[in-house]
């Protein structure tokens, strides 16, 4: 009467801890992959800051004006570059007048 | 025997029962997979409610259009354990081959030891790293570790401050956002990084000719306080902060006190107007010294007239400017200035700030020097932040170095939109007008107003320097509807022979004039509309006297 219970829950636990154990044995594998996977994230995250850091040297203010001035004959812009003709029209009109203080 | 029999029950049962305690005990360990680090941190993610895990880097700092101005990236460090290695000269010779600029000497005297852990180079490259595998040095100990690296060098350096070897903030925004930097949160700053170079190169361009001590430069939004750049010269190059002398490190523009000379005069005349003690057709007789005690003050240019307080202020008179102050008494000078935010040190995001220096004594003598800057020493900053509470309709400013601040969201006046608007026509004329001290600062295109300032140097020890001076210019653009405050000083100018004079006029307006011509069009700040024709047409009715009558 009660062997064949007893039977039972022994291959149950037997049957639970193989199963446990390949459960254990997966998620250890796949603990790893995670692992290698951090860490290529994290390396890929570190490469892409040291190229952010390396695109921020060379867009610096003053190398930008360096080189568009000598390479590309560039100048700042000035404010006749951008004044709207209307406006400079009208002031010009007030200057020679001699209005303007 | 049924006792038996129950016994055995009993230890099946609690075998059973046991195993199952295990099982559960294990399921629930399994399911703890990950182990978290120190620098390991699980954050909140506020949008799906979820906790995320993530690695804790420091945040880096970005300037107001995201161009990163400092950061953190991962380096190797070379060590080696001396009780590891075999052979020391052959340590050496294959350490040589791959570093070829190290000092043997030196090698060897590190290695000369009985310590476990001696540092070798502090940064090698990922080749250097392949090759030191490769080499099999004995004892041999690479490191990675995190370095704090500054991309713009020197653009805004005072501002970023710096960290210590690990990695705490010791100074700057560095230093104040501490705790939210090493949470790994970003730090975006009011800071323009076109504009910054701008003034940095203009005013450093000045220096130079002027063969000046150093200088600094505040560019501020006259309305939010947000500041678009602040330099103090000389400056460093933040990547090599350790080396830096102290004169360098030290930020003029915020930690820096000095007598800021006649540009304190918009003060006086705004607190005249403000406190309706003074009328606009009021006229000052300056045509004589004011002698108190054993002082004299006197005009730079002495004018045989009585004049106006427009007249005062475009021909930059300290009687004038005595005589308002006498008229509007002490306690309403102090009052104002203290709502100013002189009595004490300018709330910024930066540990490197400093009080002023007032004389609160309430003499005749001090009401009167106190109006046109001299006897109160203040920081750059303060300037610009009372400029900016002067031009933009009268509110106190609250200087900030961090976007959208929200420390300029409850507005508190000090002066009425009518002082505001007289103080900035008489702003314009010191720069438009023929007796202006500011003609210099006219830049075509845009309405610029502001007020020179030149003071004796005042001598650490007490007293004042004979040929020392400090020159200042503070003032707005465009002047009819302020957007930004300049306020620039220059310490110690020279070369006054080649030059003409070392006063404000002749060294600080030219700056201005420079660099509004070009920040107006980054900024998209457009030239002079019709609107800027309507304020400059009201200025008509200041009629400014002169030498000729």
């Amino acid at each position: 009467m009660i062997r064949y219970p007893s039977f039972s829950f022994v291959f149950f636990i037997i049957f639970i801890a193989i199963s446990l154990y390949q459960i254990k044995h997966f998620i250890l594998k796949r603990e790893v992959e995670l692992a290698k996977i951090n860490k290529n994230i994290m390396l890929t995250k570190s490469d892409i800051n040291i190229l952010r850091a390396e695109l921020n040297y060379l867009k610096r203010p003053d190398r930008i004006e360096k080189l568009a001035i000598e390479k590309l004959n560039m100048r700042p812009v000035l404010p006749i570059d951008i004044w709207n003709i209307e406006d400079l029209v009208s002031t010009q009109t007030i200057i020679n007048n001699g209005e303007l203080l | 025997m049924p006792n038996l029999r129950k016994g055995k029950l009993f230890v099946c049962g609690f075998i059973l029962m046991a195993s199952f305690f295990t099982i559960g005990y294990r399921t629930v360990s399994l399911a703890k997979i990950n182990k978290y680090d120190e620098t390991t941190k699980v954050i909140k993610n506020n949008d799906t409610q979820s906790y995320i895990k993530k690695k804790v880097v420091r945040g880096d700092i970005f300037d107001r259009n995201k161009s990163l101005l400092a950061t953190t990236i991962h380096i190797s460090s070379l060590s080696i354990n001396p009780q590891n290695i075999l052979n020391r000269k052959e340590t050496i010779s294959k350490l040589k081959i791959i570093f070829p600029t190290i000092n043997e000497a030196i090698i060897l005297q590190k290695i000369n030891t009985k310590k476990n852990h001696v540092n070798l180079l502090r940064i090698i490259t990922p080749k250097e790293h392949i090759e030191v595998l490769k080499a099999g040095i004995e004892g041999i100990i690479v490191e990675q570790k995190n370095k704090r690296i500054y991309p713009s060098n020197s653009l805004a350096s005072h501002i970023l401050g710096n960290t210590d070897i690990d990695g705490k903030g010791t100074a700057g925004i560095e230093k104040s956002f501490e705790d939210k930097l090493l949470n790994g949160q970003d730090v975006t700053l009011s800071i323009h990084g076109g504009v910054q170079h701008i003034l940095k190169t203009v005013l450093s361009e000045q220096i130079s000719k002027f063969e000046a001590e150093g200088g600094s430069g505040i560019i501020m939004d006259a309305n939010s306080g947000e500041i678009y750049a602040l330099a103090s010269l000389p400056d460093y190059n933040a990547n090599n902060y350790r080396e830096t002398s102290d004169i360098k490190l030290f930020n003029r523009a915020t930690k820096g006190i000095y007598e800021l000379g006649s540009t304190l005069k918009l003060i006086t005349a705004a607190v005249a107007y403000e406190s309706e003690l003074v009328k606009e057709t009021d006229l000052f007789d300056v045509s004589k010294p004011i002698k108190i005690s054993s002082r004299t003050i006197n005009d730079f240019h002495p004018l045989k007239l009585a004049i106006n307080i427009p007249e005062i202020i475009v021909h930059s008179s300290n009687i004038g400017s005595a005589m308002i102050a006498e008229k509007i008494g002490p306690d309403i000078q102090l009052k104002f200035l203290k709502n100013l935010g002189f009595f004490d040190s300018v709330k910024l995001e930066i540990p490197e700030i400093s009080k002023p220096q007032i004389i609160t004594d309430k003499k005749r003598l001090s009401t009167m020097t106190i109006s046109y800057g001299h006897g109160i020493s203040i920081t750059p900053v303060h300037l610009a932040t009372a400029t900016a509470s002067i031009i933009n309709g009268g509110f106190k400013s609250n200087p900030s170095l961090i976007k959208n601040s929200s420390k300029n969201n409850i507005k508190k006046r000090i002066f009425s939109e009518n002082t505001s608007l007289k103080m900035r026509s008489i702003m314009r004329l010191v720069v438009s007008n023929k007796y202006g001290t500011g003609k210099k600062a006219e830049a075509a295109g845009y309405l610029v107003g502001g007020k020179t300032g030149t003071a004796d140097k005042v001598k650490k020890s007490g007293g004042y320097f004979k040929n020392k001076n400090i020159v200042a210019f503070t003032g707005g653009f465009p002047i009819n509807k302020p957007k930004f405050v300049i306020t620039i000083m220059i310490d110690s100018p020279k070369n006054q022979k080649l030059y003409g004079r070392s006063t404000a006029g002749y060294v600080a307006a030219p700056v201005i004039k420079k660099i509004v011509t070009r920040i107006a069009p980054i900024l998209g700040i457009n030239p002079q509309n019709d609107e800027a024709l309507v304020f400059t047409n009201q200025l008509l009715k200041y009629k400014i006297r002169g030498d000729e009558l």
